[in-house]
């Protein structure tokens, strides 16, 4: 009787044990899979869903509304809090090198809700993600554009590389 | 008698020694206060008064002092461009609007800004609107013809006196072409409410430089794309070009930003030494006021007062101590913040000295759990104190 009561308090441990494995390992990886289902959209995509007859194409109209992952320079073409600014595949101070400054093919409209707190550098490359439309729109503000991102959120992306017309990601590359 | 009526007949006890340890916690916090305040309040300030053109082309050289003398009239204006890339500018097809800027001397301080008609003229893109309080605008004169009529900005109408229909010059080389007023602006909360606007004729006509050059000079040109995106083409192009340089606004005060931002972390880490300075004041302070006062508290001890209410009496006291230096520091910062705040406004930053920092009560509330906690040494001392001890006769 004794020995049953032990073996019964094991067990209780050991599920006990067991739920906080689950927890402690299982939940900050599902937490942290999150970002992966992010898909990540390049501006070599960009072009090529206006190259056939200057609209945007079925496939890139897939992503609207949906949240996407997307890396380029900043522009800051809008106010000095960067509740708007643009985002380009060129930077915006190569002046005497690289590549000549892209269209609105390659720029894609970036709207944040609130000011967004970053070190600034026109040379660097950052992640935006967010709420993702295609298609020419024009509003009083900021005119024309062809490609948005609304909701905007904005982080550094370090080692980032820029995908040009012909290239494509490896099959690996995480946003 | 409750605890608190004790801490306090104590604290009135110590007057001179309680004030100044209020007032050494109060000018910590009104220093960090302020600091939060004015370093919130120039940015924002930066912000407000951005222009709502996208690009700013002038000579080349710095693109800071650039931006910083054509939209904030905070430093001296670069060397001159010519009109002609205004006109070139004008009829590019990629530029929506064009405005001309020529940056001249000053009337008791209030820059000179010679530009046209369209500086004030009202789009759906722009945030800042002009209206008139009296007047009217100069008009756009041809530059054979200038009528050196002026308009004024709502702080220089105020700080100079002047009114519509007056004359006025500055230099004798000046009074040959006295400016008449002509319009009074209303408040902008922007650096134009610190200028004198006039006509580019005007500007070129009181120049004897000027008057006698074909290409007439000018310092900047503030460009709008009609589409954004063709923005870094037309930067690129104005900068490749040897004469001009091309700045994006937003880009250089974003600069401005992550230097005041290296600057905001030495002066965190300045606060915190001045912070922990101020808690090792009150702990001084607190404990030497224990020690002072060992044969009262054994007295009390004698007289039935239990360990824990002698506890309670020193970390009340350390806590008044807290909160009224704490509120007092509030209340100072907000004050010194003003006075820095007009101070600051001459410089063309209107800082708003009323402005709210979410930071604020967390700083109020850490100064007063710190501030307690800073009386807890000496309250345990005065816990441990023994009666028998300290109640000895004294001779």
């Amino acid at each position: 009787m004794h020995r049953y009561r032990r073996l019964k308090r094991v067990i209780r441990e050991f599920r006990v044990w067991r739920t906080a494995t689950f927890f402690l390992l299982f939940v900050p990886s599902v937490l942290l899979a999150g970002p992966d289902e992010i898909p990540r959209l390049t501006f070599a995509q960009l072009v090529d869903s206006i190259r056939a007859d200057s609209a945007v194409t079925e496939s890139i109209k897939s992503y609207n509304g949906k949240e996407v992952a997307i890396q380029g320079f900043i522009v800051p073409a809008g106010p000095p809090d960067l509740s708007f600014f643009l985002l380009s595949r060129v930077s915006a101070l190569g002046n005497y090198c690289c590549e000549a400054p892209v269209g609105q093919d390659e720029t894609v409209y970036v709207f944040a809700e609130k000011e967004v707190r970053i070190t600034y550098d026109p040379l660097r490359i950052f992640k935006i993600v967010g709420a993702f439309e295609a298609g020419m729109r024009s509003d009083p503000i900021n005119g024309p554009s062809l490609f948005r991102i609304r909701n905007a959120r904005v982080e550094e992306a370090l080692g980032a590389k820029i995908f040009k017309v012909g290239e494509v990601p490896a099959p690996d590359t995480k946003p | 008698m409750t605890i608190l009526t004790v801490a306090l007949k104590y604290l009135q006890g110590r007057l001179v020694a309680s004030v100044l340890t209020a007032v050494s916690i109060a000018l910590g916090v009104s220093l960090v206060v302020v600091s939060v305040l004015l370093a919130r309040g120039i940015k924002e300030s930066f912000i407000a008064g951005a222009t709502d053109y996208n690009l700013v082309v002038g000579a080349k050289g710095s693109p800071t002092q650039l931006v910083l003398g054509v939209v904030f009239r905070m430093d001296l204006a670069t060397p001159n461009i010519e009109y002609t890339t205004y006109r070139v500018l004008q009829q590019d097809p990629r530029v929506e609007v064009a405005v001309p800027i020529g940056l001249g001397d000053a009337y008791q301080g209030f820059r000179y800004v010679a530009t046209n008609s369209a500086y004030f003229a009202t789009y759906p893109w722009r945030r800042r609107t002009f209206a008139l309080s009296a007047g009217r605008l100069f008009a756009d004169d041809p530059p054979k013809d200038p009528t050196y009529e002026a308009v004024l900005g709502a702080e220089a109408a105020g700080s100079t006196g002047l009114r519509i229909g007056d004359r006025f010059y500055e230099g004798e080389e000046m009074a040959e072409y006295p400016l008449t007023v002509v319009g009074i602006l209303r408040t902008t909360h922007s650096a134009d409410d610190r200028a004198i606007f006039f006509s580019l004729s005007s500007y070129w006509g009181m120049n004897e430089v000027a008057r006698g050059l074909t290409v007439k000079p000018l310092t900047a040109v503030l460009i709008r794309p009609r589409r954004l995106s063709d923005l870094p083409s037309l930067h690129r192009e104005l900068n490749v070009s040897a004469e001009t340089q091309a700045v994006l606004p937003s880009g250089v005060l974003l600069t401005i930003f992550n230097m005041m931002a290296v600057a905001e972390d030495v002066l965190a880490m300045i606060l915190a030494i001045v912070g922990i300075i101020v808690l090792l004041y009150v702990l001084l302070s607190m404990y030497s006021a224990t020690l002072e006062r060992k044969r009262e508290i054994a007295t009390m001890r004698a007289l039935g007062a239990r360990r824990a209410t002698v506890l309670g009496i020193v970390l009340v006291e350390s806590c008044v101590l807290a909160v009224v230096g704490g509120v007092g520091g509030v209340l100072g910062g907000h004050a010194v913040a003003y006075f820095a705040g007009s101070l600051l406004a001459k410089s063309g930053l209107a800082t708003n000295p009323f402005l709210f920092d979410p930071l604020e009560p967390v700083v109020l509330v850490s100064v007063i759990l710190l501030g307690t906690l800073a009386g807890l040494l000496p309250a345990v001392l005065a816990y441990r104190t023994e009666v028998a001890e300290n109640l000895a006769p004294l001779s």
